[in-house]
């Protein structure tokens, strides 16, 4: 279906966010403040890589004005963090290995004085060569960034099947490729920050956005040294994250200085400070070598992921688990030979990112995918169909997956699409002058959801019919935009027949909710159905019994509306529908426990002992028609189609918004975005330099066409479509500035100078320009 | 440190009179937000890129950030606060419109979006695609791809422009008076 205000009817569901949010009435959690709160301000390393000799912060504790100086000394608990691995650290003590680092922070009255007072902290450095690439990091002699070696790994990771160096020999054809990736930047438009207040009965209250407030809870109380139940995080909502704050940012250091006050500490980085200390996605080198048979048929695959892993792990090795299970595309491939590495390195930090490893390995994949078919002169969507896994087969790791046709008709929808079929039939350029050419690619994806096997991904939920006689849901997600409080609306709405009034949702408030797990990996909204599923037969039953005993009707004649609980038009009685008792009043019948019920589950994950692997996968295709200037080696994406297997449409709005978004954040991927480094030092330190795309550098054609269907019975409901639209973009682009000149692209983002000519080259013979 | 001069200064936000004291050099993103608490302009990149702390000067469109207090002495400025429907608690047209198409995700944007679509709409009420593109193209949107803002804007020129829409912005009231001095 193609998915659009008109095709969506009463689905199109009105944000109970909208109206604060146009007006400006809400406040996020960087706009709170309290009469009495003081200004934390962070100071970070001069040198990308130096041993700290001293730090003397005497001069600034002795300023008019300020209240607080903090080193790594003052740190109770664990002086560091990071959600899967805690080597960050919160003060460096003898060593700063990137230019974000932290060596202390201080509270003060006003902004100003905080930052005067940072001045005034001398800090004495010895500064050592930074490792500033990948080659550098691994070459042998290269210093040990980190004491648990060896060298300079993070993480490794192998796949191997059949007998590659075999299969390569007897390929009729073969294609090479490295392909490179560039550093990312969220450009979430809110950077990091909040308020973090110390109540009377010692508790610290944060208000600042994260992803997974209990896990910030948790690292937290690591750091204070404190019972996580003496912190309580309020996470939403959040101005953006695109998976940029997951990691603790501003936290460690608004709590501490909060706690050795004792007043409220107000916290908000400058864009140029989220710029040198926030995460970026991996840079990557992609090696690839794939060969196919005289049929064209995928035989071997050799690849090779290096990943700038940047100076702290983060979620290093886990999205280069990811990468490594999507370098293989949705492809049957016997004989494969992937290994990956991540590397510790200078250059800041690289983290979590919407898409998650995926995007590089994709992009890589696919190129080889189109490559290899005019190699062989074959269509290269038909050269794909003739390589896609079946509905049967196992995953990319070879594990068991969930079977859906969702491959199959994204493959399919592409290949009717009118779009596509510019690229088959192209049509005549002469009325364009001669340097703009057109091209039409496409590229397909599958794309795993959730964090994977081996990995704890428990998941649950609350529905309570709470004091005020509301239908209360809750969750430890949090909405940063993506249109979660309005999906779990529909959801309610859907299964209770209920109105929007009658619900109250609560996310993003450690105090308040169940433990759900994270907003993460596309799995918000497939958790969330999942948990009301289980949860709403109890509840129902709840709701109904106690009101058939208040009015004698019998249950089964009883049903959940707007309101209350109304009798069925069950057309064999004679009694017409109507409100036979409140939720208001049903909340009165018992103890307030009585009405709440909680669920507990875990994702579901593939029962094969494959580790990072996935179950339930998205599917996605996507066909891009560019325009290229051979003059100036612009590429305009003109017209873009977005074909996505995810099961039902929960939220049409949402799904629309999250589809243009990603492929939007993918055109930047792909064609302008990079914070460049030299010698570990970001050359862009602000939106003014880091160019993310303007209204004026989209494809402002851009068609979302949703397949619904999943298998019958299925039990786990809508698939998140979170990262599935930033996925298959960049090689689809790629693909169609192949049509549209000729040339393979394997770096993003594309280089203009890979597509400029000379005029006189452009010019039809015996024309001179003049 | 010396403290800085403050002095008095005075202009009309959003229809009402607002004396108060600060230094000629604050920032008018600043002075919203901190003074005013009219925490609806946003901060995000300071540098006059981004466009979320878009607030109309005397009408027009400028970057709150990039706006001296000692510039917009006298003059007449609205905030997203002061973009509102004809009625108490209504919204205006254009924050309809972002509501309905979905102009919006995290929102934090969108302030300044509005802002800066008020701008084109009161210059052109019904903006061709290129004049849309041009008028915002200082706003930056991370969310949305841009797609359900074009949208917005197209709905909401369909109210410019059939004429439903008057004066949306309340004007200066007189004998109003602050008492933040």
């Amino acid at each position: 279906m193609l998915l659009n205000r008109e095709q969506s009817g009463k689905r199109w569901h009105l944000r109970p966010d909208g109206p604060p949010k146009v007006t400006g009435e809400l406040k996020y959690l960087t706009d709170l403040t309290l009469p009495d709160m003081l200004y934390g301000k962070v100071l970070r390393s001069v040198y990308p890589h130096a041993r700290l000799l001293s730090i003397d912060i005497s001069e600034a504790e002795a300023m008019e004005g300020v209240y607080a100086v903090l080193t790594a000394r003052d740190v109770p608990g664990l002086n560091r963090f990071g959600i899967a691995t805690p080597d960050q650290p919160v003060f460096c003590e003898d060593t700063v290995r990137y230019i974000g680092d932290a060596i202390a922070a201080v509270a003060a009255d006003s902004p100003e004085r905080a930052l005067l007072a940072l001045e005034a902290i001398r800090v004495q450095y010895e500064e050592l060569e930074p490792l500033d690439s990948t080659d550098a990091a691994l070459a042998s002699g290269a210093p040990e960034l980190h004491p648990h070696g060896p060298g300079n790994v993070l993480h490794r990771t192998e796949i191997k099947r059949g007998d590659p160096e075999q299969a390569f020999a007897n390929c009729a054809h073969v294609v090479t490729e490295t392909y490179y990736t560039p550093r990312q930047m969220h450009a979430y438009m809110e950077t990091e920050g909040g308020l973090f207040v110390p109540d009377e009965t010692g508790r610290l209250n944060v208000y600042a956005a994260t992803q997974h407030g209990y896990k910030d809870r948790m690292q937290l109380a690591r750091i204070i040294g404190c019972p996580e139940e003496n912190i309580r995080v309020v996470s939403s909502p959040i101005g953006g994250s695109f998976g940029g704050k997951d990691e603790l940012n501003v936290q460690p250091y608004g709590a501490l200085l909060a706690l050795k006050c004792g007043r409220p500490v107000k916290m908000h980085n400058s864009r140029k400070e989220s710029v040198r200390a926030g995460l970026k996605r991996h840079p990557m080198k992609i090696e690839m070598q794939t060969g196919i048979s005289r049929e064209g048929m995928l035989q071997a695959h050799r690849v090779r992921i290096t990943a700038d892993t940047g100076a702290y792990a983060t979620l290093g090795a886990p999205v280069l688990n990811f990468c490594t299970e999507h370098c293989m595309g949705p492809y049957v491939i016997p004989h494969v030979d992937v290994e990956g590495v991540s590397v510790y390195t200078n250059n800041g930090l690289s983290g979590e990112f919407r898409g998650f490893g995926g995007n590089q390995a994709i992009f890589a994949m696919e190129g080889q995918m189109d490559r290899l078919a005019q190699m062989i002169d074959m269509d290269p969507w038909e050269f794909r169909r003739r390589n896609l896994r079946q509905k049967q087969d196992p995953g990319p790791l070879n594990q068991q997956i969930l079977p859906t046709e969702g491959l199959s008709q994204v493959w399919e929808a592409v290949d009717r699409s009118e779009l596509w079929q510019k690229h088959v039939h192209p049509q005549p350029e002469s009325t364009r002058p001669p340097w703009i050419k057109r091209g039409v690619g496409a590229a397909i994806a599958m794309h795993g959801a959730g964090l994977g096997y081996g990995i704890p991904d428990p998941a649950g939920g609350r529905l309570s019919l709470n004091a005020e006689g509301k239908i209360e849901a809750a969750f430890s997600y949090e909405e940063f935009g993506q249109g979660l409080v309005a999906t779990l609306e529909i959801m309610l709405c859907d299964l209770f027949q209920c109105h929007t009034s009658d619900l109250s949702i609560v996310i993003g408030d450690t105090d308040r909710v169940p433990h759900s797990g994270s907003s993460t990996a596309s799995r918000s909204t497939t958790m969330a159905w999942m948990a009301l599923q289980r949860l709403q037969h109890v509840f129902r039953n709840k709701l109904l019994t106690t009101a058939s005993q208040i009015s004698g009707i019998p249950a089964e004649r009883l049903i959940t509306g707007p309101a209350g609980i109304w009798t069925t038009t069950d057309s064999s009685s004679p009694v017409s529908s109507r409100l036979v008792t409140a939720y208001k009043e049903l909340v009165r019948q018992g103890e307030a426990e009585d009405w709440i019920f909680d669920t507990t589950f875990h994702y579901p994950t593939t029962p094969d002992h494959v580790v990072g692997g996935h179950y339930l996968y998205t599917y996605a295709a996507v066909v891009a028609e560019v325009e290229v200037n051979r003059l100036t080696g612009e590429t305009k994406v003109l017209d873009t189609r977005h074909i996505v297997a995810a099961g039902p449409v929960m939220n049409p709005m949402g799904y629309i918004g999250q589809i243009e978004g990603g492929s939007v954040m993918a055109l930047g991927f792909t064609l302008i975005e990079d914070a460049v480094m030299q010698q570990s030092r970001y050359l862009t330190s602000n939106l003014d330099t880091y160019l993310i795309p303007t209204i004026k550098d989209i494809h402002s054609r851009l068609e979302v066409e949703a397949i619904e269907e999943l298998p019958e019975g299925d039990p786990f409901g809508p698939r998140g479509i979170g990262e599935i639209g930033s996925v298959a973009l960049a090689p689809a682009i790629t693909a169609a500035i192949h049509q549209a000149v000729g040339v393979w692209i394997n770096r993003l983002p594309v280089p203009r100078e890979e597509l400029m000519m000379g005029l006189d080259m452009l010019l039809p013979e015996g024309v001179k320009p003049s | 440190m010396k403290p800085p001069v403050h002095q008095e200064w005075s202009a009309v936000v959003n229809g009402e009179t607002r004396h108060l004291y600060t230094a000629p050099g604050t920032r008018l993103v600043d002075l919203l937000r901190d003074q005013l608490q009219l925490t609806g302009t946003k901060v995000s990149c300071e540098v006059g890129r981004c466009g979320a702390c878009m607030v109309l000067l005397n009408g027009e469109p400028v970057n709150a950030c990039l706006a001296m207090a000692y510039q917009c002495e006298g003059s007449e400025i609205t905030t997203i606060e002061g973009v509102r429907g004809e009625s108490e608690g209504e919204l205006h047209p254009i924050q309809r419109a972002f509501v309905e198409e979905g102009g919006f995700q995290c929102g934090y944007c969108t302030p300044g979006m509005i802002i800066s679509t008020k701008a084109l709409l009161d210059e052109y009420a019904s903006p061709s695609q290129e004049q849309i593109e041009t008028g915002l193209c200082g706003n930056l949107c991370r969310c949305t791809g841009y797609g359900g803002i074009i949208r917005a804007v197209k709905r909401a020129s369909e109210h410019y422009s059939s004429g439903k829409t008057e004066s949306p912005v309340v004007k200066a009231a007189s004998g109003t008076d602050a008492s933040e001095v």
